[in-house]
């Protein structure tokens, strides 16, 4: 008797604390009907249904062994496909990209050692307190059916450490996943300062993993024999490098081309590093060395061949061959190795570029279900969050993509996002209304664009698939990417990823094209400029 | 332009490997004249390779069924030719940005897609020691590397060489003709600051070396206490620690003869060995030095006057220190140089009077000794590596070519194939588009 009114007791205490916990913000509920589920980690089920409920996948399975409760609201998702939401696991979205600190001018006073010592010290960059949200990179990714990125550090020997999203809304602290995924190591040089070149970044490296062992060994000895031994000097920089090279903490080096393949596994060797690789697309340059040393390998999609490569070095002609056929049976070749990998965007600043190469990477032997994994569950395993995230299994985060066409296939479009259990409505790319585009704009352009301000030239290159376009802009101020581009009939709508002076922004482009000339006007920071473009004839 | 464009589609076809050059490691070299260097002249020599190594040498060989045969009738077979010193086949040369930059290597920065490896092979070369630059007093780790064009860094590279440190004296350490663009001023500004500088880093790494010491026979002896921690690893001092033991010889640019007498007193002073003197355009100033302590130098056979240290260079420098007994070597410090040693040894017969197989030398075995690799490399001796250079005319005529370059019995350059190639690909490609790239 008293064993039970104990037990009540017990009941309503901890119903108490339960009630009394404050108010989680209630997520809706879904249930997404008629779909076929690809749920990557389990086999596909076509008419199938997913029960999203207070964030994570509640239930899934076929329409006929799924209730659809009550509270849910139904999305009707006949013809579609849902699939878990991608990961990319090694891009820089949302970066604030900062010059290195310290001016140019200041930094090396004549006579003296380098004013700032130690340039190639980022450890302590967190790439969390350097992010600046941006409505239309969310839901271009959101477009692309990215709903997960790791957002690593800009580019420096020692360069920070990267930040895991999910991206759920538009607020930095509730996507965050692990706020310290990796420490990211680059084969680059130093400015100003040593080391200016890779040998001496190679040393710089060596160098540092041993001083941070004898600096661990230092420490734990005199913990152990403090009478005897002198307390050794405080480091922040050896205290930063501890937890990767005493506790493994895993450490991600950037690798542009075969060498430097090679030289981050000799330094993982060396130093027993828990060490992944990153970029890697001249890995199956080096396929034993990748074999053997059994690296996790974040391979990009970008299939440019690196400077220095000799598919590179020998003329355009050889270097689009590589470009379009030789680089992208990268992925394939590692998985027919029995390799395997996560693809990830890398350079690729635009989401809906990288999953077109991901497709091309498909078409150049990479298996569809493959390349399916190496966007889910292989990069969830590899950011330790398989547990949560990486495919569609209940209890797990509800990141749900719904597509009209497989993933993966020219034509494929994402039409409705879940991240965290919330919905995100995809824009169709082909608004009602919009025409079929009456000319084709591919090809090169000679762009004046006149401000009261200033007159600038620039050269564009436009690639027209159907209504969408892509291509870039170049002039004195670099290269800009065409990260959006519709053509309705012959109104033309451009997005361009401006980078002026070092600060990020968005430039659009709003006009009428003929086969020729394409006029109209351009949209920048509350200002805008009359752009004209003339087609430059091809000369062949 | 177009001469450029299909040199360009050419080398593309090479580098990619479309072209199939001769595989396989035996190989039967048949009726050529045998420039063996070391065993005087064989005419209407053959040579047996057989798994990259020389089996036999000699007239009237037979060759093996089915081996490869090499028709050389009315050609000249000479060794590989050794570059001593170049920067070829790297991803950088100079670490400038510090006075003593020891804790870099060469063998961390291979490039072996360097298209200078492919000149190399067209003009003979099969082996290299290539360095870090001359920008500090002490630069860093060299390497020797074969010019295996196609293969990776580290079938590229030798093992069995000695490993060599690079040190520097003179204007370019101190920075003397850098001061308009990078520099800013660096200790050391003069050469006595260059000498003291490589004297106190030698002064640390011998400390550092006893500390080493110390730490290891306690260890030996199991008297180490628990709380006594080795000396912390120091990656710049321990090159110079090995040079110390023994273990890794020095190669010192320099071009003054004074300043090169006072780096011979310091490698006594501490007993460090000298590999050899680069450059030393006023070697010929100190020949009795140089023959007595032992110390080749690896020069230019022309070329002089560049900057001031080095006008007192003479076209006889090579040819007269070789007459005094100094191991002297011909070296190309270029990419591009490095093609046309051969004409730079026959220079020494003109401006120095050496004979064919002296003026060979410079190319092959004496180079293969400074870098002590003259066991393996150097001359075409039987048991020797299979490196050879196969060329129309006499290597020393001012009108020879070389018509192919073999490493381990392995061809890396066929000319004749080579340009068959090329017209191949040429007439495949036309008509030609107006405007193509550049």
């Amino acid at each position: 008797m008293r064993v039970i009114r104990n037990y009540l007791v017990f009941l309503l205490v901890i119903g108490f604390f339960v009630s009394s916990l404050p108010a989680e913000k209630v997520k809706p509920t879904y249930a997404v009907v008629g779909c076929r589920i690809h749920p990557v980690t389990g086999p596909v089920i076509e008419n199938g249904t997913i029960i999203i409920r207070n964030g994570k996948i509640e239930t899934l399975g076929p329409a006929a062994k799924v209730n659809i409760p009550e509270d849910a609201e139904v999305v009707e998702a006949q013809g579609l496909e849902a699939y878990p939401g991608l990961i990319d696991a090694y891009s820089q979205y949302f970066l604030e990209t900062k010059s290195p600190s310290g001016s140019t001018a200041q930094r090396r006073p004549p006579f003296s050692a380098p004013a700032e010592e130690r340039s190639w010290d980022k450890t302590n960059f967190l790439v969390l307190d350097n992010l600046k949200f941006k409505k239309t990179t969310l839901s271009s990714l959101h477009k692309a059916g990215i709903t997960t990125i790791l957002v690593t550090p800009p580019q420096q020997i020692f360069a920070g450490v990267s930040t895991l999203l999910n991206l759920n809304g538009e607020k930095f602290p509730p996507m965050v996943l692990n706020d310290k995924v990796f420490l990211h190591l680059y084969f680059t040089t130093s400015r100003g300062g040593y080391p200016s070149s890779l040998m001496g970044t190679v040393a710089l490296f060596r160098q540092s993993f041993l001083d941070a062992q004898h600096y661990a060994l230092q420490k734990k000895t005199f913990l152990r024999f403090p009478a005897k031994v002198s307390r050794p000097e405080y480091d922040a920089f050896l205290e930063r490098l501890l937890p990767y090279v005493v506790e493994k903490k895993p450490v991600v080096f950037d690798c542009a081309n075969m060498q430097d393949i090679k030289r981050a596994i000799n330094l993982i060797e060396e130093f027993k590093l828990n060490g992944f690789i990153a970029g890697a697309n001249e890995a199956w340059r080096v396929i034993d060395w990748v074999k053997r040393a059994k690296n996790p390998l974040l391979v990009t999609v970008d299939f440019k061949p690196p400077l220095g490569s000799r598919y590179a070095n020998l003329g355009e002609e050889l270097k689009k061959k590589a470009e379009k056929e030789i680089y992208p049976r990268n992925p394939a070749e590692l998985q027919k190795n029995g390799l395997t990998f996560a693809l990830v965007s890398g350079k690729i600043s635009n989401p809906k570029e990288f999953i077109k190469k991901v497709t091309q990477a498909v078409e150049a032997g990479l298996p569809a279900d493959k390349a399916l994994q190496a966007l889910t569950i292989v990069p969830a395993r590899l950011l330790q969050v398989d547990s949560y995230l990486g495919s569609l299994e209940p209890g797990k985060i509800a990141n749900v993509i719904l597509t009209k066409g497989q993933l993966l296939t020219k034509g494929c479009q994402v039409t409705r996002v879940f991240v965290d259990g919330l919905s995100f409505e995809v824009q169709a790319p082909a608004a009602k209304g919009a025409q079929a585009p009456s000319v084709n704009l591919s090809g090169k352009w000679k762009v004046t664009v006149v401000s009261q301000m200033v007159t600038m030239e620039m050269t564009m290159d436009l690639t027209q698939e159907g209504s969408s376009l892509t291509g870039r802009l170049t002039s004195e101020m670099g290269n800009w990417e065409i990260s959006e581009g519709t053509l309705s009939g012959d109104k033309l709508t451009l997005v361009i990823a401006a980078n002026v002076m070092g600060q990020d922004m968005e430039l659009t482009f709003e006009g009428q094209a003929t086969k020729d000339k394409i006029t109209g006007s351009i949209s920048f920071m509350g200002g805008s400029a009359e752009m004209t473009a003339t087609r430059i004839p091809d000369k062949s | 332009m177009k001469w450029r464009k299909f040199v360009g589609l050419i080398l593309a076809m090479v580098w990619l490997g479309l072209s199939p050059l001769g595989a396989g490691q035996d190989l039967f070299i048949k009726n050529g004249t045998l420039l063996t260097i070391t065993q005087g002249i064989i005419h209407g020599g053959d040579i047996l390779i057989i798994d990259g190594k020389i089996k036999e040498i000699g007239q009237n060989l037979t060759p093996p069924k089915g081996i490869r045969v090499i028709d050389a009738t009315g050609k000249y077979v000479m060794p590989g030719i050794i570059d001593s010193h170049t920067h070829v086949a790297l991803s950088g040369t100079n670490e400038a940005s510090v006075a003593i930059s020891s804790k870099v290597r060469m063998k961390d920065v291979i490039n072996p897609e360097d298209p200078a490896i492919f000149t190399a092979l067209t003009g003979g070369v099969t082996m290299v020691h290539t360095m870090h630059g001359s920008a500090n007093p002490i630069g860093g780790e060299n390497v020797v590397l074969k010019m295996k064009w196609g293969k990776s860094s580290e079938e590229m590279y030798v093992p069995y060489a000695y490993r060599t440190l690079k040190f520097a004296l003179g204007e370019n350490p101190k920075r003397a003709n850098m001061m308009g663009f990078s520099a800013q001023p660096r200790y050391p500004q003069t050469r006595m600051g260059v000498i003291a500088i490589i004297r106190r880093e030698f002064a640390k790494a011998r400390s550092y070396m006893r500390e080493w010491e110390r730490y290891n026979q306690l260890k030996k002896n199991k008297k180490l206490v628990s709380f006594i921690l080795p000396p912390r690893r120091n990656l710049r001092l321990e090159p110079l620690v090995l040079m110390l033991q023994g273990k890794m010889v020095a190669r010192c640019h320099t071009y003054q003869a004074d300043e090169t007498l006072e780096f011979i007193k310091l490698s006594k002073e501490f007993g460090f060995k000298i590999g050899a003197f680069e450059h030393a355009w006023e070697a010929y100033k100190i020949v009795k030095e140089l023959a007595a302590e032992k110390i080749g130098i690896s020069v230019f056979a022309d070329n002089w006057a560049y900057k001031m240290e080095a006008y007192q260079g003479i076209a006889y420098m090579a040819g007269f220190c070789a007459k005094h007994g100094v191991l002297v070597s011909i070296n190309s410090d270029s990419g591009e140089r490095i093609r046309r040693l051969f004409n730079d040894a026959a220079k020494t017969m003109r401006y120095g009077d050496l004979s064919e197989d002296e003026a060979l030398k410079l190319i092959t075995i004496n180079p293969a000794i400074q870098l002590g690799v003259q066991k393996r490399v150097g001359s075409l001796e039987v048991g020797k590596d299979a490196d050879i250079a196969i060329f129309n005319k006499h290597p020393l005529s001012a009108y020879t070519r070389c018509e192919m370059t073999i490493i381990e019995g392995e061809v890396y350059f066929d000319r004749a194939k080579y340009l068959e190639e090329q017209q191949k690909k040429a007439a495949a490609k036309k008509p030609h588009k107006k405007g193509g790239q550049k």
